[in-house]
């Protein structure tokens, strides 16, 4: 049995993972991040993104939004808006939100606007690129 | 005695109010049902999100950072205050909305009445404060803020709270308070919750009143940008979790109200049927008396 740490990955809707784990890939601010057991303490924010999490042995993917994360070298804390697993994206919801962003883009708006319909593409691009990448 | 007629008129009218409200007490218990699960699915994030940042914040190294800004310079009299006021759409619900008035009532007397920014989500308490300031002229209600309180979500949630940091980073606003109503075990609790400037609570004391020498967590990229990023996301995810919290009490109020209404009515029918049939009674014995009267007269006469 190899090392392992607590992770909780909390969304705001539901209790997504709560658990141990070996080995966590999640994206930061600027690039992958992984996550260890004995990681020293850190706080970074997180963007809309995948993570990857190793328990016993096997990697699990998943797509989130926009967060935060508390790494403690005997723990790691998610919090986030939304979380799914591969499977349980609706790629067709996700395409038409992709679409409908899109659409929006190209019409004038104001800053505000902008903003919320480039986080809204981004999420639906991120969902359909982890159902993609990992569930077939 | 009152006239037959009236009783019956009387019970008919009641017994429309009935429908009324026991309909109203059905769908209120049904849409209780779909709250009180978001309410449970939102629990341990928005509990969460409290302990994980204070802990967080016990962690960070003092910083100048734009929401933790007091302006303790400005006296207490002249600080803008924005209060964020959660009440129901629709009135029937019993105390739900005249407890969260009440307490956003004494929270405006105790800040003066002045300098106040009232963001109030709830058509009740939209009309009543428009109601209120036409008398009185101090506090201002955000005229476009119009969100309703059904069904919360976090986009409306997220909208919400970039309106009041952006307010806040402006200057336009000093201190911003939450009114909302929480559910502690069955009780409604209508509360205020601080939420900008943001306070350190615990400086991590020790027994001996030294201060504890905590290690100091690394950010990443910077302590800046992190709670840049962080403290929008807390505001937002706070209220999200207070919409939800006070959604489903408002739906909880409304169906014990409505049950009592119903009730209520109930009875009323019932001693209004006994009148009803006492007074029937009444009129039959008396056409009776009269009747046997008019032969025994009748009878004599002969």
């Amino acid at each position: 049995m190899a090392k392992s740490f607590h992770l909780e990955i909390i969304a705001s809707d539901r209790l997504f993972y709560k658990g141990e784990c070996e080995h966590l890939v999640i994206t930061a601010l600027d690039g992958m991040l992984g996550i260890l057991p004995g990681h020293e303490a850190l706080v970074t924010a997180l963007p809309t993104g995948e993570l990857k999490y190793m328990v016993d042995g096997k990697w699990k993917y998943a797509a989130i939004s926009e967060g935060f994360m508390e790494v403690m070298p005997e723990y790691t804390i998610i919090l986030t808006d939304t979380c799914e697993l591969p499977e349980e994206i609706d790629i067709v919801r996700a395409e038409e939100a992709k679409q409908r962003a899109e659409e929006k883009m190209r019409s004038k708006q104001s800053i505000m606007e902008y903003y919320h319909t480039q986080a809204a593409l981004n999420k639906a691009m991120n969902r359909l690129k982890v159902s993609q990448k990992h569930f077939k | 005695m009152p006239n037959i007629r009236e009783i019956r008129e009387r019970i008919d009218s009641i017994q429309q109010i009935l429908k009324i409200t026991n309909a109203m007490y059905l769908i209120s218990s049904s849409k209780l049902k779909k709250a009180r699960k978001a309410h449970e699915n939102t629990r341990p994030y928005f509990e969460k999100l409290q302990v994980t940042l204070d802990h967080i914040l016990e962690h960070t190294p003092h910083m100048r950072q734009l929401y933790f800004e007091r302006r303790s310079d400005i006296p207490e009299d002249k600080r803008k205050k924005g209060f964020i006021v959660i009440t129901a759409d629709k009135g029937l619900c019993g105390s739900y909305n005249h407890n969260v008035l009440k307490l956003a009532e004494e929270e405006l007397f105790k800040a003066f009445d002045n300098n106040c920014y009232l963001f109030v989500l709830g058509e009740v308490g939209r009309l009543y404060f428009k109601r209120r300031n036409n008398d009185i002229d101090h506090s201002t209600i955000d005229g476009e803020f119009l969100y309703t309180t059904q069904n919360p979500t976090l986009y409306r949630a997220r909208e919400i709270a970039e309106l009041v940091l952006e307010k806040f980073e402006k200057k336009e606003l000093d201190d911003v308070y939450l009114i909302f109503t929480d559910m502690e075990g069955n009780e409604f609790v209508p509360k205020t919750v601080r939420l900008l400037p943001f306070e350190r609570k615990h400086f991590g004391v020790d027994k001996d009143g030294t201060l504890k020498k905590l290690p100091k967590a690394s950010f990443l990229p910077s302590p800046e940008v992190v709670m840049n990023y962080l403290i929008p996301n807390y505001a937002k995810g706070l209220i999200y979790g207070a919409m939800v919290e006070a959604f489903c009490c408002e739906q909880q109020a409304r169906m014990t109200a409505m049950d009592a209404a119903t009730n209520s009515a109930k009875d009323m029918i019932r001693e209004m049927s006994l009148m009803y049939n006492r007074a029937r009674q009444a009129a039959i014995t008396q056409e009776i008396t009269e009747v046997a009267a008019g032969a025994n007269a009748l009878r004599e006469s002969e």
